[in-house]
């Protein structure tokens, strides 16, 4: 059943750059099916937390467990063989390439032969499918990425997280800079994907309530620290707001 | 959301559609533009399409087409040589010194063309190794191999040996630099667009973080591609010397290397990388071989001549990179 089983774990994460602690013993979890929404103002620690997730930083103590084993993401590949996939804001995609090709960068299908030909027409086949799949309408995977709207990229991306068989997905603010119909685009896609019950989705946001409406669970992140969770339906809004204004006057009067 | 989706405009089908399309290639103005030439020259000069004429036509568009194709691959990817026409002036010479010393002339042309890789390579790990950039590195390659080819010939021309069938096909039947060129192109243009080396290319010069986001060698790549371009270079330098009967020391030089870059730019590669074809560098060449060959059968002045050269060269060159603007594309 969807959100009981354990995808993903964090236990008393710290990890410190220099003399910042941009992790302070950190502790999460998302379970299959879950997406989960963490929010916090720059410098809270947000990026550092999903970092370390894809292996790109590692903690300086703490654990991470991913199907309840413990494991060491020593490199963002380790990460990677766990069908752990992270979509960061600039979306790694080639604008001068088309939608095809960009979602089998370095994954080229070849035809058969010596010569080692790219097999366009298998990878426009495999990339319309696996694009309809997830409901993400483009009038063409020959477009150039270039030319699509942000949303679109950002739908581009995140269907090539999932067309690479990432079981955990991590999105760094997907909802950034982007118009209320575009940002629609991405909230349907994720909710799609959440449907599906086996994908564990963390994303990093600043609106809150966008990422109310799309996660099942929230966590704010300060300092370095979680300081508040809680189901999405169990908060609102002016719940979180009201968090980080107290933050604010108990900085102001400290 | 369906009706989000922006749609680019797609214009009507059939005959208009073929055409729109066409038009829109980056290739398509420099086709237009040489086909208008050759109309221009021939009406001017009735001489400009006979078969005498067609022939140093060939021989005037072979070498540049043949160095763009290196060119081509190191722009998309954001790098140039400027070498490649030392390395042209260079090959045949250590060719002639490796016979010399009694090797048969076929073997001769390997070891030059190895030893034009090895120069490649070297110009590759001392950009990527020591993040130097191509520009600074080739640079100083040009004025080394200068002095090195200055020191081997010792200043004086040599000639080609080899018997008639090689230096046939090495250059002195009619059409056989052409051949050599039309060849080359065929293959590039299948590696540039077919294969994962020539999309790799295109995603360096692209977006080189997502490149290697996506595990893409990118210094594989392009010290690959100076490889590629310093033996093209080569062995376009070794035709020419065979195509000519001598082995000139100041053959080839910036010259050369300037019009296959330029014929690679007239065709739509971008000098800021990510976008290009290698047909785009044939027509390009070609249409510098039109102008040169229409205007000295014409007896324009030498000096007028390369005014004349370098206004074409300009026009091309900025009407390409606009024309890529109004199409619409990030590439520019």
């Amino acid at each position: 059943m969807k959100g009981t089983t354990e995808a993903i774990r964090a236990e008393r994460v710290v990890k410190t750059f220099g003399t910042i602690t941009a992790l302070a013993g950190v502790s999460m979890h998302v379970s299959w099916g879950e997406t989960l929404g963490i929010l916090g103002d720059n410098g809270a620690g947000k990026s550092t937390l999903i970092k370390i997730l894809t292996g790109y930083h590692q903690p300086d103590s703490g654990q991470v467990f991913v199907d309840g084993r413990s494991v060491e993401l020593a490199s963002v590949d380790d990460a990677r063989a766990l069908g752990i996939e992270c979509v960061y804001q600039d979306l790694a995609l080639v604008n001068g390439l088309s939608i095809y090709h960009n979602m089998f960068l370095n994954r080229e299908l070849l035809r058969r032969g010596p010569l080692r030909l790219l097999d366009h027409r298998e990878m426009r086949r495999r990339a319309s499918e696996a694009l309809a799949e997830i409901g993400v309408d483009i009038p063409s995977v020959e477009v150039e990425v270039g030319a699509l709207s942000g949303g679109q990229r950002q739908a581009i991306a995140v269907a090539r997280a999932v067309y690479s068989k990432a079981r955990i997905l991590l999105l760094d603010e997907p909802l950034a800079a982007m118009g209320a119909r575009e940002a629609r685009l991405i909230i349907e896609l994720v909710e799609r994907l959440r449907a599906r019950g086996d994908i564990a989705i963390v994303m990093i946001a600043h609106n809150y309530a966008q990422t109310l409406e799309i996660c099942d669970r929230v966590v704010l992140m300060q300092h370095g620290e979680i300081t508040f969770e809680s189901t999405a339906a169990a908060t609102s809004a002016e719940e979180l707001l009201e968090i980080v204004r107290r933050e604010y006057r108990a900085v102001r009067a400290g | 959301m369906v009706d989000e989706i922006k749609q680019p405009a797609i214009p009507r089908r059939g005959v208009v559609k073929g055409l729109y399309d066409f038009l829109l290639r980056p290739e398509a103005s420099v086709i237009v533009v040489s086909a208008a030439l050759v109309i221009y020259f021939e009406l001017a000069n009735q001489n400009f399409l006979t078969n005498a004429n067609v022939q140093t036509l060939s021989q005037f568009v072979a070498a540049p087409v043949i160095i763009a194709c290196g060119e081509i691959m190191l722009l998309i990817c954001r790098e140039i040589d400027l070498s490649v026409g030392q390395v042209f002036a260079l090959a045949p010479f250590l060719m002639e010194n490796v016979h010399d010393f009694g090797l048969p002339v076929p073997l001769a042309i390997f070891a030059a063309l190895a030893a034009c890789a090895l120069i490649g390579l070297i110009i590759g790990l001392i950009t990527i190794g020591l993040s130097v950039p191509s520009f600074i590195t080739t640079l100083g390659m040009l004025f080394l191999i200068t002095g090195l080819t200055l020191t081997i010939s010792r200043g004086y021309p040599a000639s080609t040996a080899g018997g008639p069938l090689l230096t046939g096909i090495m250059g002195v039947w009619a059409y056989s630099e052409i051949i050599w060129a039309l060849i080359i192109v065929a293959i590039m243009h299948i590696v540039l667009r077919h294969t994962r080396w020539g999309l790799h290319t295109v995603a360096i010069g692209g977006n080189i973080i997502a490149a290697a986001e996506a595990g893409i060698s990118i210094n594989r790549i392009k010290i690959g591609n100076f490889v590629l371009t310093s033996t093209l270079g080569g062995l376009t330098g070794l035709l020419e010397a065979f195509r000519v009967g001598s082995i000139d020391p100041l053959a080839g030089g910036s010259n050369i290397m300037f019009l296959g870059v330029a014929s690679g730019v007239i065709g739509g590669t971008a000098i800021a990388g990510g976008a290009g074809t290698i047909i785009g560098g044939l027509v390009g060449g070609i249409m510098l071989g039109v102008l040169q060959d229409g205007f000295t059968l014409q007896g324009i002045n030498a000096f007028t001549f390369d005014i004349v050269i370098g206004v074409a060269i300009l026009v091309a060159m900025i009407a390409n990179i606009h024309l890529a603007r109004l199409r619409g594309g990030s590439r520019a």
